[in-house]
């Protein structure tokens, strides 16, 4: 099985890794050089590119999920399963590896492809079965249905498949990001390069890129989760690159990457996790620095309500317990309701379903409609696509690319993501 | 000097044999932090072998007492193994509470044992002058201890096992990333198991290794002074791997086996140090090497999270 | 949302309680299965006399006044316990409690014997020392990653050969015996106040204002967890540090604060033990003060709970001080050491039991809200 969230020891080497649990061994002792002529011999047969001797933890993305990919194949299964296999991949890399499925089932293999995403599944499946919260709903040919008909299934009422926009308009710079740096924390040289863009008022700006190429340091570079080595951070016209996470935080709105880890507090109660970033507030905090508990408890209440979140015990349900669709209302109900002229959503719709998905594309069309500046980052084309104003394309830690929505195709934005085409972005553009 | 030298390839033997134990634990993914109960423990069966199995034939009494210090040792491990591996508890906290227990426990066998023999001895202390001698060879002048070939021998075994061999891979996959391990089809408890009783062997013999250094009775009351969680800054500072846990550990022991033999050095005797520094150097220097060594750890990934496997 | 109303058993407060008496028992059953082992006559006598401590005295007379020992000495134990559960909420492991209240006792003998001071200054210079301690040991966490656990045992040793070496010096140390000197003798006002409380215990002298002094400070350090911002930063950043930091909390400086306090906590128990002159510090001392280590035990017996911690710090020292009062010429003492280990061995698996009874239970309710609700035609 390729899973979802790759199952690989860090520290090990990629042949290490493919032969853990078959090993072959002498008396006890490894011997890894039948291994590795195999691993070698099935890397050229299927055009899946690894170096065997280096490590997990150095190597990129696309690479790891070809090393799962061995690993199946080096074990001669006839049953092969593709957890949500396409998030960490170029377009072109999702095209080779649909062909690679193809092939594989004409050899006789049996293919599981396990997916949220309506266009490849049209694309590659032969038959589609459609399970909704843990029930079989049913099964249906590919040939004889459609991505409307599917997302139907899914949800049980219609969803709006394409987002509903006005045009944007565009008014004052709340975010300017001049020659910002960020060093890497995995390998020696820097992650964000000497990036520089701005966000407006109004208008929502898409970071888009495959998986490890910057967006995270960039990101974590903005809202002070890591210093910035070089460069400018101005929020509505403020300095605030050396400013700490709370201070610069006081106009910017933070959706994080990883709700469990950034997001929330666990093992705190819903509306203490509601006041994660107002606790300290004379709102929450009376003078003597005693929490002002029924303050608290109200605004969890409202928020609740308005942003529909639902949990099994209301404001007291212990956050570990809340189902992940209803964590990121959570979180997006936190986000939007605090004062802010910047929300900074990092793929904020990871891992949910298409209502839910809907539902916080809503917010953030809405977030934008109300004179917010914007700044998303996804790894979703479909979302990038749909959602944003104006596209920037990160490749190893560098803009680009600065494109349009509306006037390129999604093969050529590929490309850019894979660093096969720049355009120089200038801050000049509009 | 030659003093020095022996104490300190001896105290190396018994930080080595525990750092490897505490290393074979934290690569499968379990903090052992007992292994100074585990010591205990081990220092208790050696010792209680010598006096109940006396014999005059090294070669059965070195056998006898490292057999009995170890399975001693491996029992104990147990109580560490069940409770943080199948209950999930939290690994700390049990580590801490083995170590006051093992003490305890000791104290009171060993209370009971003479208070039996001779009703007026209430001591914890045991006694094994004679049999201590059939460990020792005399080579030259250097008093040459079994126990160092012994740990020197387990130290280049540890290297293979764990890095040439599938059982080390295995070991090793679960203490980094036991999903993946478990994705595979290795059994990850049993896996965890093997590493925590390593550690109870190991951290067993390092125990009876520690209370026959350069003594022949120990007093059971004071446990292991410690000596198990020197071992542990010795694993960290040689960052889990058996050739640098070597080295660390000859730093460590040299400290420790300058407390025992300063006076006979006319310099530092002349400088006129309180003997409670020297008992305090081997500390501060753990302090103060972790101090620098302990931001870039490369600590097995997974360690000290209890493997569930419904989590993804 | 509609509040599912929590049955007896599953209130936390009650599973706290329960859990800790079923450590007790278990404990005191296998302290007395030991026991039978080494000597099957006595045993039963011997474990009640564990148990009932200073009931077993002759007078009443005589019974209040081992109370009040008992007491006495719950005050230190209580303080380092209250030093171990506070910085435990941070997520912190402050087996660095002994080398603190070393650093306690260090300090508020030094100050009593060789400065003269009077008692509140003196308890002073001992919180301070413990703080100074546990910042150590935050500092090295905090900036330098290492581990506090291991940080807090070498500080416990290095701070045993200094407070040895300290007090050994001639102000301190009485000349013809290891210990220091007698605070009656050398300076009567640095010891700690009776305030009248000694005559409710048969004149007896140990029992001081440091025991309210103690329970006071748990319900304080109640209060600071449960109902201040500062104790809702410091649970966060123990239960992720990460998540405190997007919250914009200070997580290094809490970690250090946090410490320093657990350091004062547990240097302040040292000053309300020897600045009662009970006891008298024994300057060859080999090996680290039980105190610190049974403040452990009694922590994690109180449930993690401040004022659950007053009652099992009682426990602890009670069944403690019934050890010394068994036959030592058939059991050994240590049995309540025994006793207090696998206490706390076993308080390690009843927070797992919690933690998956609150866990199934709030899945179980979640679902059936969910299932309650497409009932009535819901959808997404």
């Amino acid at each position: 099985m390729v899973h979802q969230h790759f199952k690989l020891v860090q520290c090990f080497t990629v042949l290490d890794n493919i032969i853990l649990g078959v090993e072959e061994t002498k008396h006890g002792f490894l011997e890894k050089d039948e291994a590795r002529k195999k691993v070698v011999a099935l890397s050229e047969k299927y055009g899946l590119k690894v170096d065997p001797d280096a490590l997990i933890q150095d190597i990129t993305v696309g690479m790891q999920q070809r090393t799962e990919i061995l690993k199946m194949l080096y074990r001669d299964n006839d049953i092969l399963i593709f957890d949500e296999p396409t998030a960490v991949l170029t377009p072109q890399e999702i095209e080779e590896l649909m062909q690679i499925m193809k092939n594989l089932a004409k050899e006789g293999k049996s293919i599981l492809f396990i997916s949220h995403k309506l266009n490849e599944i049209m694309e590659v499946a032969d038959r589609v079965t459609v399970l909704r919260r843990g029930k079989y709903i049913g099964t249906v040919n590919v040939a004889d249905t459609n991505e409307n008909e599917l997302s139907r299934m899914m949800v049980g009422r219609d969803v709006q498949l394409v987002v509903d926009k006005t045009p944007a308009q565009p008014k004052d710079i709340v975010l300017d990001v001049e020659n910002m740096t960020v060093a890497s924390k995995l390998h020696n040289n820097n992650a964000v390069k000497h990036v520089s863009f701005n966000v407006r008022q109004g208008e929502i700006v898409c970071i888009a890129g495959i998986d490890g190429n910057g967006q995270t340091e960039l990101i974590y570079g903005i809202t002070g989760l890591e210093p910035v080595k070089e460069g400018k951070i101005i929020i509505d016209g403020k300095d605030v690159t050396n400013l700490s996470i709370r201070e610069r935080s006081a106009e910017m709105s933070h959706i994080p990457e990883d709700r469990q880890k950034h997001g929330l507090i666990l093992e705190y109660p819903l509306d203490y996790n509601m006041v994660l970033e107002r606790y300290w507030q004379p709102e929450f905090t009376s003078k003597g620095g005693f929490l002002k508990k029924d303050a608290i408890r109200k605004y969890s209440d409202e928020l609740i309500e308005k942003y529909d979140v639902r949990s099994s015990q209301g404001s007291d349900t212990i956050a570990r317990s809340m189902s992940g669709g209803n964590q990121q209302k959570a979180i997006v109900a936190r986000e939007m309701s605090k004062e802010h002229k910047l929300l900074v959503a990092v793929q904020p719709t990871r891992g949910l379903d298409v209502g839910a998905i809907e539902f916080i594309h809503h917010q953030i069309i809405a977030s934008r409609d109300a004179g917010d500046a914007v700044l998303l980052v996804s790894l979703e084309l479909e979302e990038v696509m749909n959602l944003s104003d104006r596209i920037l394309v990160m490749y190893e830690g560098e803009i680009v690319g600065e494109l349009d929505p509306k006037k390129i195709t999604t093969e050529e934005l590929g490309l850019y993501m894979a660093g096969a085409k720049r355009n120089t972005s200038s801050k000049e553009a509009e | 000097m030659m003093l020095l030298a022996q104490y300190t390839i001896i105290f190396a033997s018994v930080l080595s044999l525990v750092a490897l134990g505490g290393c074979f634990s934290e690569h499968s993914g379990v903090i052992n932090l007992g292994l100074e109960g585990i010591m205990v423990m081990g220092a208790l069966g050696g010792a209680v072998a010598m006096n109940l199995f006396p014999s005059t034939n090294a070669f059965v009494m070195i056998l006898t007492t490292v057999v009995v210090a170890v399975i001693f040792g491996m029992i104990y491990s147990v109580l560490l193994a069940f409770a943080c591996i199948n209950l999930k508890a939290d690994q700390t906290l049990i580590g801490t509470a083995m170590n006051m227990l093992g003490t305890a426990v000791a104290t009171v066998v060993v209370r009971s044992i003479n208070t039996s023999t001779d009703p007026n001895n209430v001591s914890t202390t045991l006694q094994y002058v004679d049999q201590k001698k059939l460990f020792l060879v005399n080579i030259n002048g250097f008093e040459f201890n079994w126990f160092m070939i012994i740990a020197l021998v387990i130290l280049v075994a540890s290297y293979f096992v764990l890095y040439k061999t599938r059982f080390g891979l295995r070991l090793r996959a679960c203490g980094e990333n036991p999903q993946a391990a478990a994705s595979v089809g290795i059994n990850v408890y049993k896996m965890r198991w093997s590493g925590v009783l390593i550690s109870g062997f190991l951290g067993g013999l390092g125990g009876i290794v520690y209370i026959m250094a350069g003594v022949s009775e120990w007093k059971f009351e004071v446990g292991v002074a410690g000596f198990g969680f020197l071992s542990l800054a010795v694993m960290i500072f040689g960052q889990w791997k058996p050739h640098r846990i070597a080295l660390a550990a000859l730093l460590f022991g040299f400290f420790r086996a300058l407390s025992n033999v300063y006076t006979g050095f006319d310099f530092l005797a002349a400088l006129n140090i309180p003997s409670q520094f020297y008992n305090m150097l081997p500390y501060i220097i753990s302090l103060v090497v972790l101090a620098f060594t302990s931001k870039n750890s490369a600590a097995p990934k997974a360690e000290g999270i209890p493997y569930d496997k419904g989590t993804r | 949302m509609n509040q599912t109303k929590k049955s007896f058993l599953e209130r936390p407060g009650v599973q706290a309680v329960g859990a800790a008496l079923i450590c007790v028992v278990l404990g005191l059953l296998i302290g007395f299965i030991v026991l039978s082992l080494i000597n099957p006559a006595g045993a039963g006598e011997a474990i009640m006399t564990i148990l009932l401590n200073f009931m077993t005295r002759a007078t009443t007379a005589a019974q209040l006044k081992a109370l009040g020992n008992t007491l006495a000495k719950t005050a230190p134990l209580l303080m380092c316990a209250l030093s171990v559960c506070f910085c435990y909420k941070v997520g912190l492991f402050n087996i660095g409690a002994p080398g603190q209240y070393e650093a306690g006792a260090c300090a508020a003998l030094f100050a009593a014997l060789a400065l003269n001071l009077p008692w509140y200054v003196c308890i002073l210079f001992a919180a301070v020392a413990g703080a100074l301690l546990g910042a150590v040991s935050g500092i090295l966490k905090a900036y330098r990653n290492v581990n506090e656990v291991i940080s807090g045992i070498m500080l416990n040793w290095i701070t045993l050969y200094i407070c040895n070496m300290v007090l050994s010096s001639e102000a301190v140390k009485d000349s013809t015996s290891p210990y220091s000197k007698d605070l009656s003798q050398a300076n009567p006002s640095s010891i700690i106040p009776s305030a009248g409380l000694g005559n409710l215990f048969s004149g007896n002298k140990a029992v001081t204002i440091a025991i309210p002094l103690a329970i006071i400070a748990a319900i304080v350090v109640w209060v600071i967890l449960n109902k201040t911002k500062f104790g809702y930063e410091l649970k966060a950043t123990g239960y992720n540090k990460e998540g405190a930091r997007y919250a914009g909390m200070k997580e290094k400086r809490n970690i250090i604060v946090t410490l320093i306090i657990g350091g004062a906590l547990a240097g302040l128990g040292a000053a309300f033990l020897y600045l009662t002159n009970y006891t008298k510090w024994e300057t060859t001392a080999t090996s680290v003060p039980g105190m610190g280590f049974n403040g452990i035990a009694a922590t994690f017996l109180g449930g993690l709970n401040p004022i659950g911690t007053i009652f099992a710090s009682f426990f602890i020292q009670s069944i403690t001080d019934g050890g010394s009062l068994i036959d030592r010429m058939i059991y050994p003492s240590q049995i309540s050491d025994l006793i207090s280990g696998i206490i706390i061995y076993l308080c390690g698996f009843t927070l797992f039991f919690k933690y998956i009874m609150t866990k199934n239970k709030a899945k179980r309710a979640e679902k059936k809200i969910k299932t309650e609700k497409t009932k009535e035609g819901g959808n997404a």
